[in-house]
């Protein structure tokens, strides 16, 4: 029994696709949203569980790495098992609460957004899995154009718009990206970019501009800014599940795909300048450009979506710095923004149900006081108070940028926390302090446990900034992985 | 001539105003990418991939081209957006 158990293990990356693509091909062929929902909940929580435990015994007890998965083109290296296991414990708490969804959604549309949802979760998992850049490109685009059809979903014609924005953006991506693996390709005679630190690259030039484009390419899914103009419009308008896909799932799954394929090319000499310039150019954009949007933002989606920006921008920030400490940070950061766009993406979805106008957060703390503490938890991270996981992401910048004679960087910090305090006071002071003035809807259709991954995510986000050691252990071990040392 | 048609399908797709302009565009920058991949001799895998990719984008574009047609009655752009912007304010832009 022990010896399946082994294998099963050593086949983590593998096991973990495999649940998410037949729990998406069973909701596919569900002939009921409930039934869809439940096989969709079991599917993401068995690869919640393959992946948190292979990222659990080699980065926390420094078990054997499971390395290359033998007749598949997968790798697991620190930083993909870091990923994966943030990704997929969140898209299993996503899969709960699109409960509090499909409840409403038409009995047609219902099972295809749960089989979509599993396949922006499998594709992502797939790219930070993926041992090449062809695996790389599969993944994102799957997870891609399910995201698409996703927002497509959604009953609001409004959403139409905006997943047609997506869509060119994505596109616009995808050919940067294929241009960029065709000139890696050419530069070092593989598009194995995962050896790029060792690779002779016999065109320097060409390599980095492969890179740059292939980052480039990514960095349109992420919605890094200037590059987001799809983001307003998609998430403004989308469903709840899409929205949750989107903002929650999607970006941060390729900002943890920018940050391994980073960590894979910096070390390299001819590389290693352009990575950290491209990297810090998108990340001082996204702080400034998403902390000034979800300012101004009026919509609760898309100010989530924007402090989203401005967070994942601090990541970028970190990776720029290109070394071991840098992308401890920025896994540190990304984790950190994951768990509090969770909280308040779903803390929104059962406080207010389908609303949008930040009036319906008015007098919400008293409507429905357990989504109005994960808003408010979510809100103090964005800030980046002390004592949350949001001030643990951006003290590790500042750690990392200021031993690297970066002091620009804590300026960003300044300016994202800045930000964070206008608009996460505005959302805390709509909870408590206003009366609504209209009658509001609050999750009327909920599905029972549907409310419990707000909760969750919320302690996550203030629990883990009391007792941060065993992520900072597991950030560490997963960029030291990376560089080339043991777990 | 595979950079060119790149960046004429990138600039068709960001700037046209009707939606099957942009499309078009998308697929000449797709298709810019695989000529460019071909031309450096990049492996049959990476080529064949991209083509799926390019025909999956179509099929969904050609798709929700459809389902705007029917939801809002055009396909301008323009015309789009400002049926949108009926429903709520507008707000700062990257």
């Amino acid at each position: 029994m022990s010896g399946y158990l082994e294998l099963a293990r050593l086949h983590a990356p593998v096991l973990t696709l495999l649940a998410l693509l037949a729990g998406a091909a069973l909701a596919f062929v569900s002939p009921s949203r409930r039934l869809a929902w439940v096989l969709g909940i079991a599917a993401s929580i068995a690869a919640a569980v393959f992946s948190v435990d292979a990222a659990q015994r080699v980065l926390v007890w420094g078990d054997a790495p499971i390395g290359a998965v033998e007749g598949l083109a997968l790798r697991a290296d620190g930083v993909s098992l870091f990923g994966a296991a943030a990704l997929n414990t969140a898209g299993a708490l996503v899969a709960i609460t699109a409960g509090a969804f499909i409840a409403e959604a038409s009995s047609r549309t219902g099972p295809y957004v749960m089989a979509l949802l599993l396949c922006v979760v499998a594709g992502w998992s797939g790219a930070l899995f993926a041992s090449d850049a062809l695996g790389v490109f599969a993944g994102a685009e799957i997870a891609w154009l399910a995201s698409v059809a996703m927002v497509a979903l959604s009953a609001e014609r409004g959403a139409l718009n905006g997943a047609l924005r997506m869509l060119i953006a994505g596109g616009v991506g995808a050919a940067l990206f294929l241009l960029g693996a065709a000139l890696l390709w050419r530069a070092i005679g593989s598009t194995d970019v995962f050896y790029l630190s060792a690779a002779l690259i016999r065109a320097p030039g060409l390599a980095a501009s492969g890179v740059g484009l292939m980052l480039a390419g990514l960095a349109l899914k992420a919605g890094a800014a200037p590059l987001n103009f799809w983001l307003g419009a998609a998430m403004g308008r989308a469903s709840g599940p899409a929205v949750l896909a989107l903002g929650v799932l999607g970006m941060l799954g390729c900002v943890f795909v920018i940050v391994r394929f980073a960590a894979h090319a910096a070390p390299a000499p001819a590389l290693g300048a352009g990575v950290s310039a491209v990297l810090a150019a998108l990340g001082a954009a996204s702080v400034v450009i998403g902390s000034v949007q979800a300012v101004g933002a009026r919509n609760l989606r898309r100010l989530a979506a924007y402090a989203c920006v401005a967070q994942c921008g601090v990541a970028l920030l970190c990776a720029a710095l290109g070394s071991p400490a840098g992308f401890a940070a920025a896994l540190v950061q990304a984790f950190a923004t994951l768990a509090a766009m969770l909280a308040l993406f779903t803390g929104g979805a059962i406080g207010v149900g389908g609303a949008r106008s930040l009036d319906a957060l008015d007098g919400m703390g008293r409507r429905a006081p357990l989504a109005g503490v994960a808003i408010t938890a979510s809100a103090i991270s964005l800030m980046g108070a002390p004592l949350t996981l949001g001030f643990l992401g951006r003290w590790r910048l500042v750690e990392a940028g200021v031993g690297a004679g970066w002091w620009w960087a804590a300026g960003a910090v300044i300016v994202t926390s800045l930000a964070g305090v206008f608009f996460g006071g505005r959302l805390i002071e709509r909870l408590y302090f206003r009366r609504a003035v209209a009658t509001q809807e609050a999750g009327a259709g909920a599905w029972g446990i549907a409310g419990a991954p707000a909760m969750i995510s919320a302690i996550a986000a203030i629990c883990l900034g009391f007792a941060p050691t065993l992520l900072l252990r597991a950030a560490d071990a997963a960029t030291a992985f990376v560089a080339g040392g043991g777990p | 001539m595979a950079t060119t048609l790149l960046l004429i399908g990138v600039i068709a797709a960001w700037t046209s105003t009707n939606l099957v302009k942009r499309v078009v565009g998308l697929l000449f920058a797709m298709l810019g990418a695989l000529v460019g991949a071909a031309a450096l001799a990049a492996p049959a895998a990476l080529l064949m991939l991209g083509a799926g990719v390019a025909l999956g984008y179509f099929l969904v574009a050609a798709a929700l081209i459809v389902r705007v047609q029917e939801a809002y009655g055009a396909v301008e752009a323009a015309e789009l957006d400002s049926a949108d912007g009926a429903d709520e304010p507008a707000e700062p832009k990257a």
